[in-house]
């Protein structure tokens, strides 16, 4: 692990997310935000609306509005590459993570109470530095078309908290 | 491409971070939140470059990016397909990032965490809508170009310099709802600037003074660039800056802070405009108020445009100064003052001036000043023509650019709000009126020795 890049790591064998990550993750209104890239490295974004992490922390499954998603969804098809980075806004504290096996599934019994309690957190948190809660409903607004989960097996993971520890894999981090 | 980038350019104030979306030349994607990013025009966008991380690594080995911004007020989201091109380090577009980073650092508790280390630009080659739901937008707060409409008549109207400023100040106050402005106009030496004239503050700070690059006036001047910042910050701050000068300089320039620079306690959002006419630097047009993100955008177009005009009434209005005729007025008969006289003090060195202990004002103010109290001492003259003052190779104009009628507003201003007993008063076309209501004592100090000449008037 050490002698390569921090953006390309092996396959860890074990989640690189402990439980307290897990915890930040499923239950902070954090904003979420889905990255992915094109064959031809055209990268693309949205935004998520909610996420469920498996008990082992293996797998991850976030969230998002199919229509306002289509190149990204295009993407996690064409090339299963995912980056997801949850932010919460009054601590700032960030955390990424990347996956290499993406891929396009309908939402799990239980995944529309997930989307719902993520849209209170998030109010929440937004509300507390000063956002209404209809912006923030309008922010993670999913048209009321399809939402459909992106799992994947997080293979890395960053802290990604603005300042000198930025960027570094978690297992550093902490 | 339908959505114009200025059209959403509130989206890039930052109220709602940014995401980005990059990926390494393995196809890795990245996503990172920006503290900032910055309309460049209808066709490029800044973001701030300011730690060495995944992002910067990936633009510099592929420049395609994906950046949504969101709406402040509606909460619309907004995707840009963006191409990185280059990193400026220095110059305007710099400055003006580099001091609205220091403001929002200071807001969000990162001061000495954001640092700007270069601007990256890019350009925005497609914004798409992303469907969802919008909130209405709030009403606006006034039509701006309503506003420059009425301003603008007001200076049109103008035919006195010291008027054109006090119009100016008033028709940001009535028609922008902007109570906290001042003016301050570049020194002939090119190394600071003077306010000349004030609104909304306790006392006007006429006179005051601020180094080239010091804080959002002085970066301002420096760069040519107007500087808007949205939250306080102490680093930019000019009472602050103006210290670190004086202290950094020593005692010479101990006087700049002698007259207080006016200015809010409480100030959250300043907006610092440089006057220009004829493709040379006037001044500086200033605006402050104590709420957060007061100005945006629209505004800051609103008052460079303004400021455009202020820039050709002044030039005009100095040009017009110089080349009037003057119009000969018989000199009064002379008037007898009485009581305890005071002392004029003149230095010799910075040309600063004190009637008894007060400090009064110093540069080419103070020499104005003290060659009339001279001749009005010395021969009993009381008027004075702006000609023979331009001509006066006692008074160290430095160059053309530093206006004579300026300098004058400001003497003349100083003495009344020290209610000195030395006056100066229009006294028709180009010419002046010296009244002293107590004798004066004209004390020479420094630079050979102190020279009194003790007369009654």
């Amino acid at each position: 692990m050490p002698d390569q890049p921090p953006s390309v790591p092996s396959a860890a064998p074990e989640s690189p997310i402990d439980a307290e990550h897990a915890a930040f993750i499923a239950t902070a209104g954090a904003s979420i935000s889905v990255g992915s890239s094109s064959a031809d490295l055209l990268p693309s974004i949205t935004r998520g609306i909610g996420c469920r992490i498996a008990p082992d922390r293996s797998r991850i499954s976030v969230f998002v509005a199919a229509d306002q998603a289509r190149e990204l969804l295009d993407d996690v098809r064409a090339t299963r590459r995912i980056a997801v980075v949850f932010s919460e806004p009054h601590s700032h504290r960030t955390l990424q993570i990347k996956g290499r096996d993406a891929v396009v599934e309908s939402l799990e019994p239980g995944d529309r109470e997930r989307i719902e309690r993520y849209r209170t957190a998030f109010t929440a948190e937004l509300g507390a530095i000063g956002f209404g809660p209809l912006f923030t409903h309008a922010l993670i607004d999913s048209g009321g078309g399809d939402v459909v989960a992106l799992a994947f097996t997080p293979c890395a993971a960053f802290d990604q908290t603005p300042g000198p520890r930025a960027g570094e894999p978690l297992a550093n981090a902490k | 491409m339908t959505q114009r980038l200025d059209a959403i350019r509130e989206c890039l104030e930052g109220a709602v971070p940014g995401i980005m979306a990059t990926c390494a030349a393995d196809g890795t994607p990245n996503v990172a939140y920006l503290s900032q990013t910055e309309y460049v025009d209808g066709r490029h966008i800044a973001l701030s470059y300011q730690f060495f991380n995944t992002t910067r690594r990936n633009i510099l080995e592929n420049p395609e990016a994906r950046l949504i911004v969101t709406h402040p007020h509606t909460g619309e989201r907004f995707r840009l397909r963006l191409r990185y091109l280059r990193t400026e380090t220095a110059g305007p577009l710099f400055e003006r990032m580099k001091a609205k980073l220091a403001g929002i650092a200071s807001h969000t508790g990162m001061s000495g965490v954001f640092r700007l280390l270069g601007s990256d630009i890019y350009r925005v080659s497609e914004i798409e809508r992303i469907p969802g739901a919008a909130l209405a937008p709030p009403p606006p707060r006034a039509s701006l170009l309503a506003a420059l409409r009425a301003v603008s008549a007001r200076i049109a109207c103008c035919r006195e310099l010291d008027l054109l400023f006090a119009e100016t100040l008033a028709g940001l106050e009535a028609q922008f709802d902007i109570r906290h402005a001042m003016v301050l106009l570049l020194d002939g030496s090119g190394s600071r600037l003077y306010t000349i004239a004030s609104r909304g503050y306790e006392a006007s700070g006429v006179g005051s003074e601020i180094p080239l690059g010091q804080g959002v006036i002085g970066v301002a001047a420096r760069e040519g660039t107007p500087i808007r910042i949205g939250y306080a910050t102490l680093e930019y701050a000019y009472g602050r800056a103006i210290r670190a000068a004086t202290e950094a300089s020593g005692l010479a320039d101990a006087l700049e802070t002698e007259i207080p620079l006016p200015g809010l306690a409480d100030s959250a959002s300043q907006l610092a405009v440089p006057i220009r006419a004829a493709g040379r630097l006037l001044g500086v047009l200033y605006v402050e108020s104590p709420h957060n993100l007061r100005f945006g955008y629209d505004d800051e177009d609103a008052l460079v445009a303004l400021a455009g005009q202020l820039g050709a009434a002044t030039l005009a209005l100095q040009q017009a100064s110089e080349l009037q005729e003057e119009v000969l007025v018989p000199e009064p008969p002379p008037q007898s003052s009485a009581g305890r006289p005071v002392v004029v003090r003149h230095y010799a060195g910075d040309d600063s001036v004190f009637l008894d202990d007060d400090y009064l004002i110093k540069g080419v103010a103070g020499s104005i000043f003290w060659a009339l109290v001279r001749d009005h001492v010395d021969t009993g003259r009381s008027t004075f023509s702006n000609r023979e003052l331009r001509l006066d190779p006692r008074i160290r104009l430095p160059d053309l650019s530093d206006n004579l009628e300026a300098r004058l507003i400001l003497l003349r201003r100083r003495l009344n709000e020290r209610e000195a007993c030395v006056r100066l008063e229009k006294a028709g076309r180009g010419r002046l009126l010296l009244t002293a209501s107590r004798p004066l004592t004209l004390v020479e100090a420094g630079q050979g020795g102190a020279r009194a000449d003790g007369a009654g008037c």
